[in-house]
Order: structure tokens, then C-alpha cells, then sequence
């Protein structure tokens, strides 16, 4: 039995151990190199020229960076949710999708920060926040709970992370020469011993506790931003609600889309299985209906009073200039994933990758109409101002550089599924062997 | 024949063209836009003396003001010598202008004048003039107080040649001025006319009007636009009224618009306690890490 438990040990090992880019994986990580030079390109001439690059101007002083803030932030929620909630319920059935949803959470928050110091034109003044910022200001609120998340969401990659790269340190042959030391470096105190896996274990649930309050103040902060601002479309008690509820649908979202790609190049078949696309969707298709829920209130209640400040955002969202992008929106984010996944044969892996994709790029835009549209409906008329003021479109630097983020948050995403196993092996195991132990107590 | 028909044409083409130039030029003139000129005279506290001129124009049946056009104003004849000033009227179509010293000798001359506004023809507007005649005034405020009760005597002069004399019948406002130019009622009417002396007596039994800290108030008395003597002003500061002092404290309170060393201490507490906790955990967690590498290295050992 020993012998045989020890044959499917190695097995799973061998299945789950990182591999390298094959000749897709080189195409898919030049294309994200590429686009990111092409952003950096981008970013050099906006440092060398101003935001007047840019197509920000007085009134829309939020563009797309500040869309593409929200975005990050929202997805990378997607870690608590995935990670601390289901391991504090005891889901055994997530365990291989934990390491997917920190590493998104891990990339998207560091790329949250680098878009908002692309947004502040001047770089070297972010550091005017920590000598000069004010507690009263939201936004240094932000400052203090991103630097925070991100922290406790390195932490959470890092610790269930170090059985792993005990096992990843018997194939130095595999990983070769470089990466064994990296891993020498990250891993070799970790022995395994009942010690170090008792305290282990407890710092994760702690961290697990740590980092949900953490992770709704992250997002909630971020909704703050815009809702302890006076304006039309933002002037909200609701907006705390509304964006966790989106976020936890983005980040959803997201965690198929990988799982997907994972399952295929990776062959992770076995691993990630046709169950946790049934269970992902079902909670993808929860997380929509509360979304949906969420912005049922957001929109209707003003519409149904359609105060005069706001008449103007809400038509020009409902039918006007934004009316194709805002009913885009809601069509694919919202009432294409609902009707989809409310079927079992739409919770399967292909159709889930689907709607994972639209969850995901609905999400983006409806960032993106969140931020945008109001500035351009201020509660004064634009008076006196050029005709380009009343209207927004990012220049080719802004969609550039917004774009090369996310293809960087990918990069990073790629890189790390090169170098440390998707899946957690050791967890893997674990549950593997209790399995086979409550079987034979059976 | 081909030949003869072209040459008639050019003809028909050289007569014509005297006229299709002079239709074309009437067409231009018809085109530009006539300016309403005016011009009016201003003197504060009896001797700082301005003229402003105003140009305005109709676009869509409503006087729009004219930006950019350039008015000379005279004193008494619209010839060189005789210029006060020549200057572009701002956004609000205004020009203000005061006497030149080269100026003083005529002004002092007489006791009325005229003055002439004149604009030239442009590429965009027709030639305008305009003109206003005044007779040299003052007003004079004077105050007698009585315990609590304050008067204040507005007397309105006029000046002969020789002599101030007194202008009866007289529309002058008086009351408190206030910081945003306006003025506040003595008592329930701001407006009087002068008696057959040139006066006005005010009686001001009300006594909280507000004052600056050492309780002073500025009295008031103005003509405005007045067709023969223009618009006068003239203030006087007097302690009647209550020594009001200015609110410091306001700026220097905690509250969340403040500056960041006056930050709400129910924030500040709030916000350190929730950062200390959250980054004491954390500490507490790199502890256990470190905790988690003396473990593998005693093992090691």
C-alpha cells in the first residue's frame, strides 16, 4: 500500500510541477513583452512630454488609468474570497484554485499601485503622500490599506507556498540551476517538521482572518474615493456594497478565465476538474444576481426620481454617448452570465471560459463608466472651455500604457505558474492521502 | 464669330465690374454691426475723478458688451489736444479713464463740461460717439451723535463758477456700506431727496449695525447716474457700531477639511489603532516565519 501511495505521490508531483514555456507559451509571454514595451514606450513619452499627452483635460481628470485602478483592485479581491473564505469554511474543493487567486490578487494590487502613480504625472511626488498626506483624505486611506493587502497577500502566497519548494528542491535537475536557487533561497529552512507546520498553519488562518477585512476595507476605500466626492453617479451610501459585490464577480471571473488556460496548456485535467467549473459557476452566477442586485439600486433609484444634476449622467448613460458601452456592460457582466449559468451545460469548462472572459471584460468597461462619465456631467455647466473638454476618448499613450498593465499583471501571472506549481502539491497530497484514509476507515 | 462673342463678354464683363465691386464693398458695410456708445462720469469722495465709457452692440435682439474696441474720450472738443484717454474696452465692453495732468488746467476752468466717447470705424463695427455733459458737485456727510442717537447731514453742492451752492430736490441713497459694495437701510428706506437747503437729515436710533472689531462702520452717501452731475460717492467711517470679532478659532479647529496637524482625534485613533492592529499582525506573522527558518536550521544543525 506504502509502495503504491508513494507511486500516486510522485505522479501528482510530476503532474504538478511547473514546466516550461513551450513553443505557445513563448508566443503568449513575447506578445505580453511586446505590449508592455509598447506601454513603456508610451509612459517614457508621457514623463517626457506631461499629461498633456493624455486626453485628460480639466473636467474628465479621470480617464482610463483611474478605470484600469478600479479594475486591479476589484480582481484582486478575488484572493480573500478564494483563499481566506473558503479555507476558513473548510472547502476542501478549492484547494487547487487557492494559489491561482493569490497570484492574481498579488499581481493586480501591485499593478493597481504602479497605475496610479502613471495617473499622478509626477512619480517622483508620490512620495509627497507619506511626507505630506493628511489621515482625512480617502485617498490616503488607500494608500495605507493597498500597501497593507498587498503585504498580507504576499504573505498568503508565500507561506502555503513553502512545503512546495521543499519538494521543488528534489528536482534541480528539472528546475535547473538558477531556479534551484531561488527556490534554495525562498525554501531550504522549510523541513517539514510537525513544528513548522503547526505554527504554519496557524499563521495562514490568522493571515486568512486578517486579510478579509482587509480586503473589503481595500475596495470599500477605493468606492470611497469616489462616493465622499459630491458628484452625479457617485453620491451614494450604497457604493461600499456596490463595489465588493462587483468585485468579488470580477475577480470570480478572472479565477475561471485561469483556470481554464491552466487546465488546458497545463493539462491540469485531472486537477482542476469539471466539478470546480460546476461549483466556480455556481458561485459566479451568486456573486452576478448580488451584482445585478447592487446595480438595480444604484441605477433605478435615481432614475426614478431623475433629479436635474443627475438627469444628465443618467440619460447620457441609459441613451446617450455611453449608452452602447454602458448597456455592453450590463449585457455581458451581468445578464449573459445569469441566464448562462443558471444551466448545468453552461457551468462547463468551455462555456464558463467564455463567460469568464465577458465577466471579466464587462467588469473592465463598467469601471470605466463609473469613473468617466460623471466628471463629465459636473453639478455646474461647462462654461468658457474648449469644445475637446466636454468629451473624453484616451489618447493611444493612455490606452497603451493601460493596456501594458494588464498584459504586466498576466506577465506576472505567467512567470510564476513558469516557477512555483499552480496547484499546491503539498496540499494536494494532504487531501489525496486523508481521502484514501477516510476510504479505508469506510 | 467665336471670337466676337468672347469679346463682347469681356465687355459686358469691364462695365460690369465697377459695380460688382461696389456691391461687394456696400455688402461689407452692410455687414458690420453698429456699437451703442455711452459715457459717463464718476467722482469718489470728491476728488478722484474717472470717466467710463461702455460699448455694447444687439446680437439676437438682446446689447451684448463689445471686447476690443478702441474709444478716445475728450474733455469739452473731440480734437487731439483736448484727448483724455484712448483705450480697448475690456470683456465687459468698459473703458475707464481719468484726467491727465496736461488736462488739470482745463478741467479746473469750468464749472461744466462736456465730454465726447468716440470709437472709429473697424473692420467689424460702424464709427460710434457718444457724449455727456456734467456740472461739477460734492456731496458733504457730516455727523452730530447725542448719546445714542446719531445723525448724519448729507448735504448736496453744486459749483456756479464761483461758489459751492446747494442743490435742492436732490435723489441721493445713504446707509452702512457693506464689504460686497452694497449698502445696508439707516432705517427702512435708503433713498431721500435733498430740501430746499441742498440737505438731508438721518436719524439713526437703530444701534446694532455691525461693525469691524474696534466697532467702526463706513457711512454711505451716493448719487447714481444722475443726468446733470453723474454719479457721486462718498464715504466716512464713524464708531457706531458693534465691535464684532472675527471667529480665529474656526481654522484652528480639528475637523476633517483642516490641515493635517488638525487632524479629528476620533481619527486618529481610529486610524492608527486599526493600521497598529493590522500591522502588529503582521509583524507578529514575520516573527513566525522567522520562528518557522530557526526550526528548519535547528534541524539542519
Amino acid at each position: 500500500v506504502e509502495k503504491s501511495n508513494h507511486i500516486e505521490n510522485e505522479k501528482i508531483i510530476n503532474d504538478l510541477l511547473p514546466q516550461a514555456f513551450g513553443r505557445r507559451g513563448k508566443i503568449w509571454t513575447g506578445v505580453l513583452v511586446s505590449i508592455c514595451l509598447l506601454g513603456l514606450f508610451a509612459y517614457y513619452r508621457q514623463l517626457r512630454y506631461g499629461l498633456v499627452v493624455t486626453h485628460m483635460r480639466d473636467y474628465a481628470s479621470w480617464g482610463i488609468y483611474i478605470s484600469n485602478f478600479v479594475f486591479f483592485v476589484a480582481i484582486s479581491l478575488v484572493g480573500s474570497l478564494i483563499t481566506a473564505v473558503f479555507r476558513l469554511a473548510d472547502v476542501k474543493w478549492a484547494t487547487p484554485l487557492t494559489r491561482i487567486a493569490e497570484i492574481i490578487a498579488v499581481s493586480a494590487i501591485v499593478f493597481a499601485s504602479l497605475i496610479i502613480i502613471v495617473d499622478m504625472g509626477r512619480p517622483e511626488r508620490f512620495v509627497y503622500l507619506f511626507m505630506y498626506g493628511r489621515i482625512q483624505s480617502p485617498i490616503m486611506w488607500d494608500v495605507i490599506v493597498i500597501s497593507t493587502y498587498f503585504c498580507i497577500s504576499l504573505l498568503l502566497l508565500y507561506m502555503p507556498l513553502l512545503p512546495d519548494l521543499k519538494i521543488l528542491l528534489r528536482f534541480k535537475e528539472k528546475s535547473g540551476k538558477w531556479l534551484h536557487k531561488l527556490y534554495r533561497f525562498q525554501g531550504s529552512f522549510w523541513k517539514g517538521t510537525a513544528e513548522q507546520f503547526r505554527i504554519s498553519e496557524r499563521s495562514i488562518t490568522i493571515l486568512c482572518i486578517a486579510i478579509i477585512p482587509v480586503a473589503f476595507s481595500i475596495h470599500t476605500v477605493t468606492s470611497w474615493l469616489f462616493a465622499t466626492t459630491y458628484r452625479p453617479g457617485w453620491d451614494s451610501t450604497n457604493f461600499g456594497a456596490y463595489f465588493i459585490s462587483g468585485a468579488f464577480l470580477v475577480g470570480a471571473g478572472g479565477v475561471v478565465v485561469a483556470m481554464y488556460m491552466f487546465r488546458r496548456f497545463y493539462h491540469l485535467e485531472k486537477y482542476i476538474t469539471e466539478l470546480h467549473f460546476d461549483k466556480m459557476g455556481k458561485i459566479v452566477v451568486l456573486l452576478a444576481l448580488l451584482y445585478l442586485y447592487f446595480n438595480i439600486n444604484e441605477y433605478m433609484v435615481p432614475a426614478f426620481k431623475m433629479k436635474k444634476a443627475e438627469e444628465g449622467h443618467l440619460l447620457e448613460l441609459f441613451t446617450g454617448d455611453f449608452a452602447l458601452m454602458f448597456w455592453f456592460a450590463i449585457t455581458t457582466g451581468l445578464i449573459i452570465p445569469i441566464v448562462t449559468l443558471l444551466f448545468k451545460k453552461g457551468r462547463r469548462p468551455l462555456p464558463m471560459f467564455v463567460i469568464g472572459i465577458l465577466v471579466v471584460v464587462g467588469a473592465w468597461f463598467k469601471r470605466y463608466l463609473i469613473v468617466t462619465p460623471t466628471l463629465l456631467n459636473p453639478f455646474l455647466p461647462m462654461q468658457e472651455v474648449p469644445a475637446g473638454y466636454h468629451h473624453y476618448f484616451p489618447s493611444w499613450e493612455e490606452w497603451a500604457i493601460a493596456m501594458a498593465t494588464l498584459a504586466g499583471a498576466l506577465l506576472v501571472i505567467t512567470f510564476f505558474a513558469r516557477i512555483y506549481p499552480i496547484i499546491p502539491i503539498q496540499e494536494t497530497l494532504t487531501e489525496q492521502h486523508e481521502m484514501e484514509e477516510t476510504k479505508q476507515s469506510v | 464669330m467665336k471670337w466676337k462673342k468672347q469679346n463682347s463678354l469681356f465687355k459686358i464683363l469691364f462695365l460690369a465690374a465697377p459695380f460688382i465691386y461696389f456691391s461687394g464693398h456696400a455688402q461689407n458695410s452692410t455687414d458690420k454691426k453698429s456699437i451703442s456708445l455711452g459715457i459717463a462720469y464718476y467722482a469718489s469722495s470728491n476728488n478722484a475723478v474717472y470717466l467710463m465709457a461702455n460699448a455694447k452692440t444687439k446680437i439676437e435682439g438682446k446689447f451684448q458688451p463689445v471686447k476690443g474696441v478702441a474709444v478716445s474720450i475728450y474733455l469739452d472738443k473731440d480734437s487731439t489736444g483736448y484727448l483724455i484717454g484712448k483705450s480697448l474696452t475690456d470683456a465687459h465692453g468698459l473703458v475707464k479713464a481719468v484726467i491727465p495732468p496736461a488736462l488739470q488746467a482745463a478741467w479746473n476752468a469750468a464749472p461744466s463740461h462736456t465730454f465726447f466717447a468716440k470709437t472709429e470705424e473697424g473692420a467689424l463695427y460702424e464709427a460710434a460717439s457718444a457724449e455727456a455733459k456734467i456740472t461739477k458737485s460734492k456731496i458733504v456727510l457730516d455727523t452730530v451723535s447725542s448719546g445714542e442717537v446719531h445723525t448724519v447731514i448729507i448735504s448736496a453742492l453744486a459749483f456756479n463758477g464761483n461758489e459751492w451752492v446747494p442743490i435742492p430736490g436732490l435723489e441721493l441713497k445713504a446707509g452702512v456700506g457693506r464689504s460686497v459694495g452694497s449698502i445696508l437701510a439707516f432705517t427702512d428706506k435708503d433713498a431721500f431727496t435733498t430740501d430746499s437747503t441742498g440737505k438731508v437729515s438721518i436719524e439713526i436710533t437703530k444701534t446694532n449695525f455691525p461693525g469691524d472689531d474696534k466697532g467702526n462702520m463706513l457711512l454711505v452717501a451716493k448719487m447714481e447716474e444722475n443726468d446733470q452731475y453723474g454719479s457721486l460717492l462718498v464715504e466716512k467711517k464713524v464708531p457706531w457700531g458693534l465691535a464684532v470679532q472675527t471667529d480665529d478659532n474656526f481654522f484652528s479647529q480639528r475637523a476633517l477639511w483642516a490641515t493635517r496637524f488638525r487632524t479629528p482625534i476620533w481619527l486618529l485613533v481610529m486610524a492608527y489603532s486599526i493600521v497598529a492592529g493590522v500591522w502588529g499582525t503582521i509583524i507578529y506573522l514575520v516573527m513566525q516565519l522567522i520562528k518557522i527558518k530557526k526550526l528548519g536550521k535547528q534541524v539542519e544543525n
